[in-house]
């Protein structure tokens, strides 16, 4: 049975002249000010349709309101992303919520307590680790790993993660080549490529720089994964009072604008392509400059972000790094309110909502396990409750004597109810401190080191989802593409000489 | 003369009025103020009150950025007199800085570009995507004492590296003070690839080039 995620909106912080007057901001955004997109082949396929301007001087289209309504007619509000069994499959619409994992930390802090550059290895454990996260629905590579070259690294990341994974795996790519290599991996497991074009289990995410602008690459693996059938995150990531204006709404006019262009052009190459709104934008701390993901003001950013996704019928992916340094008060409070804001807004993925710490540069293996905790507290709260005439329990009340009775806890009506309302913790201490000091004082933290050391130790010893022989040839893949991507960028360095 | 222009100047820098600093730099070269005793007397000072509110936590990035703004807005009006008198302003020394080839991200780099600028050096921003032979040539042909190197992406920390070893093969590494800077990066970073100076922001990385810029003059009189 395919994994349905929470249906739990409940929040909303704009009413629909809001909406109406974003949607305005947004039309008049790009149809008059367009989108920079310095790749050729975009600009002229935009060039041959009915309500795209191109300026070619400039590299900018300006894309006209009838134009990006069709491209929103046959972007899907649904589909699903394919896990390597059915069990995996994710069901996706603009009501459900999951989450995953990411994204591109350079540095760990490990189950020994040292802060240190990642490594493929750290890759490899936390895949793994997260692969035993229940809460987890969607895959993204953690770190990205000192020990491998720059040129072709999302090869590695991809043979390394797609091969320790049950989970769609959200890939990224630099160049269409990189796209057609991931296929070529994907089709070792599936079979063939027609298989992966046909279920494609893993995504693209391609990220926009702010104010409007989308780079080669960016429209490159666009185009190609549109070609492939295979779902894109297109995201944009807004440093909100610095790349955008500093109000949230002035941002969120940016971001739609920015992000829609990439959806026309995905829709014109491959109608019916799934695009997933996506943001990974945050404020910028005033003091510093630093980006700050644990800030209010992101989260209310990316709530009112989910909304405007859905108003123009696109799935959002929200949700972003957290600022603490440690698995520490300041993590725990940052990502709960990150992560239940965005739940009870209806984000339909929350993106790195395990370990992702100190403004994406940093990947704790502790934080994945607590982070699975605050995800699974958040979820219940997220769950609400019934109100029927049994939960109701007026009979119940009565039955029990109403003033004279005792007590409920050994009523079957209770016994039946509770394995299904309650969320049990794994992690949460609730002993008092007398007991709590007895079975050794210790903190969330330490539970957490315990806990993964032993997920890991037992995650060695169970088969994965590709054999040995597979995760050969995916290697083998893998090794070969960044043998061309590394020959693609010296000829590339050529001819700038 | 108008003392009053000169203050009103100050003023326009400390608040970050750039388009008032420009008029106001306009007037006071109009009314025969020598251009160095502008920069002296009106100018240097209002950027260190600037510097000095941001440090006391007073000012935010804006208001340090717009000063900084207002400051350069003020030297460019008064640059071209300097020449024409023969003079020079002092600088503290030449820079030439860019977010290193494979990374697009503008913004970081241009902060720390701005306030260097401000504060006494001349700056040379060749912008993002910016190759090792690129930053070369410039270091070369404005004979550079500062090369200043971004990076925000995990994968392109490396190519900062690669710029290092580039400026060592062309004989350039010795006469160069080499900064870096970028989220991802670190002072073990910093240190790891060879890398004279690292700060965390652009406060931090004026700081860091003043102190040196004095630490080399040192070892050259030595």
């Amino acid at each position: 049975m395919p994994r349905r995620g929470l249906r739990c909106q409940r929040l909303k912080f704009l009413d629909d002249s809001d909406l109406n007057a974003l949607y305005f901001a947004v039309i008049e955004t790009l149809s008059e000010m367009g989108v920079k997109m310095d790749y050729r082949p975009a600009l002229e396929l935009f060039a041959d349709h009915h309500g795209a301007t191109v300026d070619w001087d400039n590299h900018v289209v300006k894309i006209s309101e009838g134009l990006l309504r069709k491209a929103l007619q046959t972007a899907p509000s649904f589909f699903t992303l394919y896990g390597k069994t059915e069990d995996y499959d994710v069901k996706v619409d603009l009501e459900r919520v999951y989450t995953m994992s990411g994204s591109c930390a350079p540095y760990v802090l490990d189950l020994d307590g040292n802060h240190r550059l990642a490594v493929r290895e750290d890759l490899r454990l936390i895949t793994r680790l997260l692969d035993h996260m229940p809460n987890l629905d969607i895959m993204h590579q953690i770190v990205i790993p000192s020990d491998v070259d720059e040129v072709g690294y999302e090869l590695v990341n991809f043979a390394t993660c797609y091969s320790n994974t049950w989970r769609n795996f959200y890939s990224q790519a630099q160049t269409a080549e990189s796209v057609r290599d991931q296929v070529r991996m994907a089709a070792v497991f599936q079979g063939s490529t027609e298989e992966v074009k046909r279920k494609p289990t893993f995504t693209e995410v391609v990220c926009m720089i702010s104010p409007l602008k989308h780079e080669p690459q960016n429209s490159e693996v666009i185009m190609e994964s549109a070609r492939w059938n295979i779902p894109l995150y297109i995201e944009v990531d807004a440093l909100c009072g610095a790349t955008t204006p500093a109000p949230i709404a002035g941002t969120l006019v940016e971001q739609a604008a920015n992000v829609l262009a990439g959806v026309v052009l995905a829709q014109l190459v491959n109608p019916g392509t799934p695009c997933i709104f996506a943001i990974a934008s945050g404020i910028i701390d005033m003091r510093t400059g630093v980006y700050s993901g644990g800030a209010p003001e992101t989260t209310l950013l990316h709530a009112a972000t989910a909304q405007l996704a859905h108003h123009f019928g696109l799935p959002f992916q929200g949700g972003t790094g957290i600022d603490a340094k440690l698995p520490d008060a300041q993590a725990g409070y940052e990502r709960a309110l990150q992560v239940l804001t965005n739940m009870l807004s209806g984000t339909n993925f929350i993106h790195l909502a395990y370990g992702m710490m100190e403004q994406m540069l940093l990947a704790s293996y502790e934080q994945c396990l607590i982070d699975e905790e605050i995800i699974g507290a958040c979820f219940r709260i997220a769950r609400g409750f019934e109100v029927n005439d049994f939960t109701l329990s007026v009979d119940l009340l009565r039955k029990e004597g109403g003033p004279l009775g005792k007590h409920f806890l050994t009523k079957r009506e209770t016994r039946e109810f509770y394995r299904q309302d309650r969320w049990i913790p794994t992690l949460t201490n609730r002993d008092p401190w007398d007991k709590w000091e007895a079975a050794g004082a210790k903190s969330m933290r330490q539970y957490a080191n315990e806990l993964a050391r032993k997920i890991l130790a037992q995650a060695e010893q169970e088969p994965l989802p590709v054999t040995p022989e597979q995760a050969a040839e995916i290697e083998a893949i893998c090794q070969e593409g960044v043998r061309k991507a590394k020959e693609i960028i010296r000829r590339r360095e050529e001819s700038r000489k | 003369m108008d003392s009053r222009k000169c203050e009103e100047l100050y003023k326009a820098i400390i608040e970050g009025y750039a388009e008032d600093a420009e008029a106001l730099a306009r007037q006071l070269l109009d009314q025969g103020m020598p251009p160095l005793q502008i920069i002296d007397e009106c100018m240097v000072p209002a950027i260190q009150e600037v510097g000095r509110l941001y440090e006391i936590g007073d000012y935010f990035l804006p208001e340090l950025m717009m000063g900084a703004e207002a400051m350069q807005a003020a030297l460019k009006i008064i640059q071209p007199a300097l020449r024409g008198e023969g003079a020079r302003r002092e600088v503290l020394g030449t820079v030439v800085i860019g977010t290193v080839a494979g990374d697009l991200h503008d913004i970081g780099k241009s902060i720390v570009a701005t306030m260097l600028s401000a504060n006494g050096f001349d700056v040379y921003d060749l912008g993002v995507d910016v190759s090792a032979s690129q930053f070369l040539d410039k270091v070369r042909e404005v004979h550079a004492t500062i090369l200043g190197m971004s990076a925000l992406l995990p994968t392109t920390m490396p190519y900062m590296q690669r710029v290092i070893e580039s400026a060592k093969e062309a004989g350039l590494r010795d006469q160069l003070i080499i900064m870096v800077g970028g989220a991802p990066v670190t002072q073990a970073f910093a240190e790891k690839i060879g890398a004279d100076g690292y700060a965390d922001d652009a406060a931090g990385a004026v700081k860091v080039a003043k102190n040196l810029v004095a630490q080399k003059a040192g070892q050259q009189k030595a």
